[in-house]
């Protein structure tokens, strides 16, 4: 999966404007019209784009740079580094961390294949050296894009006035264009120390990725993927890891196979599982975090059981991510926003003022990074090149989760399949086996696959699976199931051996 | 022989992937075999009549025939498969029932190469902050002891499922009598004689040695040998630069052997040709010695055990020698023809490569005798092309299908150290057939994740899609050089399969981070002339 997280702020927004400013004289260099505030009893200058876009990340520098190659005269702003959450913490450091997590697992089967890697340390500090030292490089990488297109970088916090025209105020300074983008992402959300005592003892997601050692003791609460990612990355990398679910399983929006299968990997695995359960406080002591939880009998509803974890160096929240909206000031705008905040846009992006957009996670549809890349630059198409019905396809977006073994899906889960069209026309083909690399290792885990077929031509609608390999195998069965392919397309293709994504054009 | 099984897995994948049982023991080899009824006259009329042994006989326990005859007995056929393994010439290495991609084949070499991975990923898992102490030795023996006893397990599986579908097999040497008649002899010369109202014929190909190299035989091994030696080959010299030839070489390279490849002319003939100079490019960044334009001219045996290989280099003429522990032959395949008795019965033969002509039908010039799989002339020498023919041959035969086997679009991926994966036309037949003009190319340089925290150079992970330069963009060729080129190529290949036009693969979201996206990422033409390194996310 995409899109992780992004750096919580402890304080408001707007009380923090960063350091680095364009100077000025870039912006007429770039030949942005630059003129006196006509409304504005301040006097101060308004610099006047084509596009705005507000947020550098994965789906607001797409956008900018598909804009600006249409000739638009395009400017970003970020408060933050460039890259937003994928690149600084999500999808680029939790792949690296779960690449370490891999070689963890490899160095398990060395000696099963005749390799004597003994007496092996983990270091996380040149792990972390390194992580940081490929994330600044491609920071500087993604500055050196914009700039390569003639994209003005604005640093700082946007703020949209209370003028007439839609005008967006960074540090005192004043931007304004026909076409203004909010692309501002997400971040995780957290548990206020009211809703549960010393909740902000915990980190985020994000403070993961700023922890300087491996924590000896974790616990990690949530049953979404990124708690699943987290979890399965601190236990691989030696951390006893303990991991809180309020239900009895995780990823529980995925296909049910999916989700009975993961949340017994990551037992396997060596993650403390508990179940039905929930963090009811959280307090300091001299050995570290003591965690106590509630255990819910799920037969008996009044049946509690309290539970702690001592010594506890790394507590992570993993309960979801909302809307970085706050600070924006859109609600003078007229921009609407869902019950959790989300900015609410049509299929074309449009927000429900006229000139503004929303794409990315801050509209809270499909957390990940490609989709907002692809809405970004279909938006651009559409905004520069007058392509009227460039807009972004939402239907069959396949993931990963980067679980060990990692998760692919893309389409319907086989109950939705029920749902949208009758357990009569649904047809599930599912397979179990143990992939090739663990023939001759005492380390196993199984890959399981499963098919949701639709119908008489029984039309493949969704296809899930977990194992070695599934992340990178999903990404052409996802443009096969784009296009339609039936049951008899994977039957008529021949198989590729051996390898485990044979099984899928072999299944009977 | 007895030994026994430690796998306590519920299922095992092979190449036919079969219900594996938990801890069971071999039965002894030796195959008892039943007496069975023969007579003077064996004639079609006979078998017509309703009386033959066998509504089907296979000779031929490979990947294609197990299929063939399993498909079979599925639909109610009675059937025979007869397998016997003659040993190699040099080594006299013999092995079970399955086949050359079970025994000495696409099997043992995938877990080779997965070795010889996990010998890079101790490089790279310094970088990734893990501390290991020391160099890191591998063992041979550790290792072809457990991938011997995997094949072993999967030899015993076959038996298995034949008996559980009623497949009679037979650890007989099979050849022709007449159309409906096959003799079948065993290693002690006893000889059994089956009748049948088809028969298939699905030996496959063994590997060639050279014929006009003093020594070559003598003191050579090939593919039959390799993966069943009991000690390390040590250094040595893989000749040839077929697939095979690259694969050998580039695990042997992966576990810390001293490993030279000879080429005469190019590598990987046949596949597209930037793709086979990023495939051997890779190798030899990795370590992979290569010794271009060279034919060898003799092997000789020293008194100190080393080979001393002499050959020379065709572009100066100049003559070398060095010294090897093992010389390992991979110089093509041939079929298994030459004692099945087929000239007598005039099934005819291709004059080149003497293997079976056959029909869209797998139909040899003799009624009721078919051919598929590696000796079959034309067909893809690929373990899943064999067990689909061989099992629409049997649907076919037991007159339940009308539906032949489809051999276009078949995908493959070469297990070198950097795998290339792909499906479709090579950039030169895309060419040839549709012109430069008709062809449009997207491609791109990508550098996979997992390379950049271990610092590993990435220039030669490539992906080519080529398609029609008009009208829909239609595919006509996948190419993808990288880790796990094997599993993100099957998928491109279903929607290849599908007819998918570059707009469709375009319109599909990609997967973040993985090397797969960047197949649907790819945007920069070649005749652009731009740089098609891909940046940032």
């Amino acid at each position: 999966m995409a899109t992780l997280t992004r750096l919580t702020r402890s304080t408001a927004p707007t009380a923090r404007f960063a350091l680095r400013l364009q100077p000025f004289s870039s912006f007429l260099r770039h030949g942005a019209v630059v003129r006196r505030g006509s409304t504005m009893a301040s006097g101060s200058e308004t610099t006047r784009f084509d596009f705005l876009v507000i947020g550098g990340g994965s789906g607001g520098l797409a956008g900018a740079r598909r804009a600006a190659e249409l000739r638009a005269n395009t400017a970003v702003i970020e408060s933050h580094k460039l890259g937003g959450t994928c690149v600084n913490v999500g999808c680029v450091p939790k792949k690296v961390m779960w690449n370490a997590a891999v070689h963890a697992e490899y160095l398990h089967d060395h000696g099963d294949y005749g390799f004597d890697a003994e007496n092996v340390k983990f270091s996380w500090e040149i792990l972390k050296a390194k992580r940081d030292a490929y994330i600044s490089r491609l920071n500087q990488i993604y500055r050196n894009n914009l700039d390569k297109a003639k994209i003005q970088t604005i640093q700082g916090y946007a703020r949209f006035t209370d003028e007439p025209e839609p005008t967006v105020e960074v540090n005192g300074r004043r931007f304004t264009a026909p076409h203004i983008l909010i692309a501002t992402g997400g971040q995780p959300s957290v548990m206020s120390d009211d809703e549960v005592p010393g909740a902000s003892l915990g980190i985020t997601s994000d403070g993961f990725f700023e922890l300087e050692t491996l924590p000896k003791r974790s616990v990690v609460v949530g049953a979404g993927y990124i708690a699943v990612e987290m979890a399965g990355i601190l236990a691989t990398l030696g951390s006893k890891t303990s991991l809180i679910i309020r239900q009895s399983g995780v990823l529980r929006s995925f296909d049910s196979l999916i989700s009975t299968n993961c949340t017994k990997e990551l037992q396997n695995n060596g993650v403390d599982l508990w179940k039905n359960s929930q963090v009811k406080c959280v307090s300091k002591t001299d050995r570290g975090l003591e965690v106590t939880i509630v255990t819910k009998d799920p037969e008996k509803k009044n049946d509690e059981k309290v539970g702690t974890i001592e010594g506890v160096d790394c507590l992570l929240w993993a309960i979801g991510r909302k809307p970085n909206t706050s600070g924006l000031n859109i609600g003078s705008l007229g921009v609407d926003v869902d019950e959790r905040g989300h900015i609410i846009v049509d299929e074309f992006q449009n927000t429900t003022r006229s000139g503004i957009y929303g794409l990315g996670d801050v509209c809270g549809k499909a957390l990940l990074t490609p989709v907002a890349i692809a809405a970004g630059r279909k938006l651009a198409h559409r905004l520069f090149e007058g392509k009227k019905d460039s807009k972004m396809d939402y239907s069959s977006i396949p993931t990963v989760v980067f679980s060990h073994p990692p998760i692919g899906t893309v389409g319907l889960t086989e109950d939705e399949a029920i749902k949208t069209n009758g357990k009569e026309n649904v047809k599930i083909y599912k397979t179990s086996f143990t992939p090739m690399y663990h023939a001759i290792t005492s380390r196993r885990s199984q890959c399981i696959m499963k098919l949701v077929c639709v119908g008489k031509e029984e039309k493949v609608v969704g296809l899930h699976m977990q194992g070695l390999g599934c992340d990178e195998m999903l990404q052409g069965f996802a443009v096969a199931i784009k296009m339609g392919a039936t049951k008899a397309d994977f039957d008529n293709t021949v198989a590729i051996h051996p390898t485990s994504s044979e099984e899928f054009v072999t299944m009977r | 022989m007895l030994y026994c099984h430690t796998i306590n897995s519920l299922s095992f994948k092979s190449q036919d992937c079969f219900q594996f049982l938990l801890g069971f023991t071999t039965p002894p080899n030796n195959n008892s075999v039943k007496p069975h009824f023969s007579c003077p006259a064996f004639t079609t009329q006979y078998c017509l009549a309703g009386k033959c042994d066998y509504d089907l006989v296979v000779i031929g326990g490979g990947s294609g025939g197990l299929a063939c005859s399993k498909e079979a007995a599925q639909l109610g056929q009675k059937v025979a498969v007869l397998d016997y393994v003659e040993p190699s010439a040099k080594g006299k290495t013999r092995w079970g029932l399955g086949g050359t991609c079970v025994n000495v084949g696409c099997i043992p070499k995938k877990l080779m190469h997965q070795a010889a991975l996990l010998g890079a990923a101790v490089k790279d898992a310094r970088k990734y902050g893990w501390q290991i102490p020391g160099t890191v030795c591998h063992d041979w023996t550790t290792m072809a002891e457990a991938i011997q006893n995997h094949v072993k397990s999967l030899n015993w599986g076959h038996r298995v499922q034949l008996q559980d579908k009623k497949v009679k097999y037979l650890n007989l040497k099979g050849s022709l009598v007449d159309e409906c008649t096959v003799r079948g002899v065993s290693k002690a010369g006893k000889e059994t004689i089956l009748t049948a109202k088809n028969i298939v014929i699905a030996t496959g190909g063994r590997p060639k040695y050279p014929t006009n190299i003093p020594g070559a035989m003598e003191h050579g091994i090939t593919s039959d040998d390799i993966f069943w030696l009991k000690k390390s080959p040590g250094k040595t010299l893989v000749v040839g630069a077929s697939y095979v030839a690259l694969e050998c070489a580039g695990f042997l390279t992966g576990i810390g052997l001293d490993t030279t490849v000879m080429v005469r002319s190019i590598a990987l003939r046949g596949f597209d040709r930037q793709m086979a100079g990023l495939v051997t490019d890779y190798m030899e960044a990795y370590g992979t010695r290569f010794a271009w334009n060279s034919v060898p001219k003799r092997v000789d045996k020293l008194s100190s055990g080393a080979l001393q290989v002499t050959w020379t280099d065709t572009e100066t003429g100049c003559e070398h020698k060095d010294c090897y522990d093992s010389v390992l032959w991979a110089v093509g395949r041939a079929p298994e023809t030459k004692t099945l008795g087929l000239d007598k019965l005039g099934v005819q033969l291709n004059e080149a490569t003497r293997k079976i002509v056959v029909g869209a039908d797998e139909s040899t010039s003799v009624p009721n005798i078919f051919a598929f799989g590696d000796i079959s002339e034309g067909r893809p020498e690929l373990t899943p092309t064999a067990i689909k023919a061989g099992k629409l041959l049997a649907r076919r035969l037991a007159g339940q299908s009308t539906e032949l086997m489809n051999y276009d679009n078949v995908a493959t991926t070469v297990f070198t150290p950097l795998e290339y994966g792909c499906v479709g036309l090579s950039e030169e037949e895309a060419e040839r057939r549709h012109g430069e003009e008709g062809v449009e190319v997207y491609h791109a340089f990508y550098r996979p994740l997992e390379f950049t925290v271990a610092e590993r150079d990435a220039s030669q992970c490539y992906i080519k899609v080529i398609c029609e330069r008009g009208g829909d963009q239609k595919i006509l060729g996948l190419h993808f050089t990288g880790p796990n080129a094997g599993e993100v190529i099957q998928g491109f290949s279903l929607s290849f399969q599908c007819g998918a036009t570059y707009p469709q693969l375009l319109q599909t979201v990609g997967i973040h981070p993985t090397c797969a996206e960047e197949v649907v990422k790819t945007h920069i033409t070649k005749r652009s002339g731009f740089d098609p390194t891909v940046t940032g996310c």
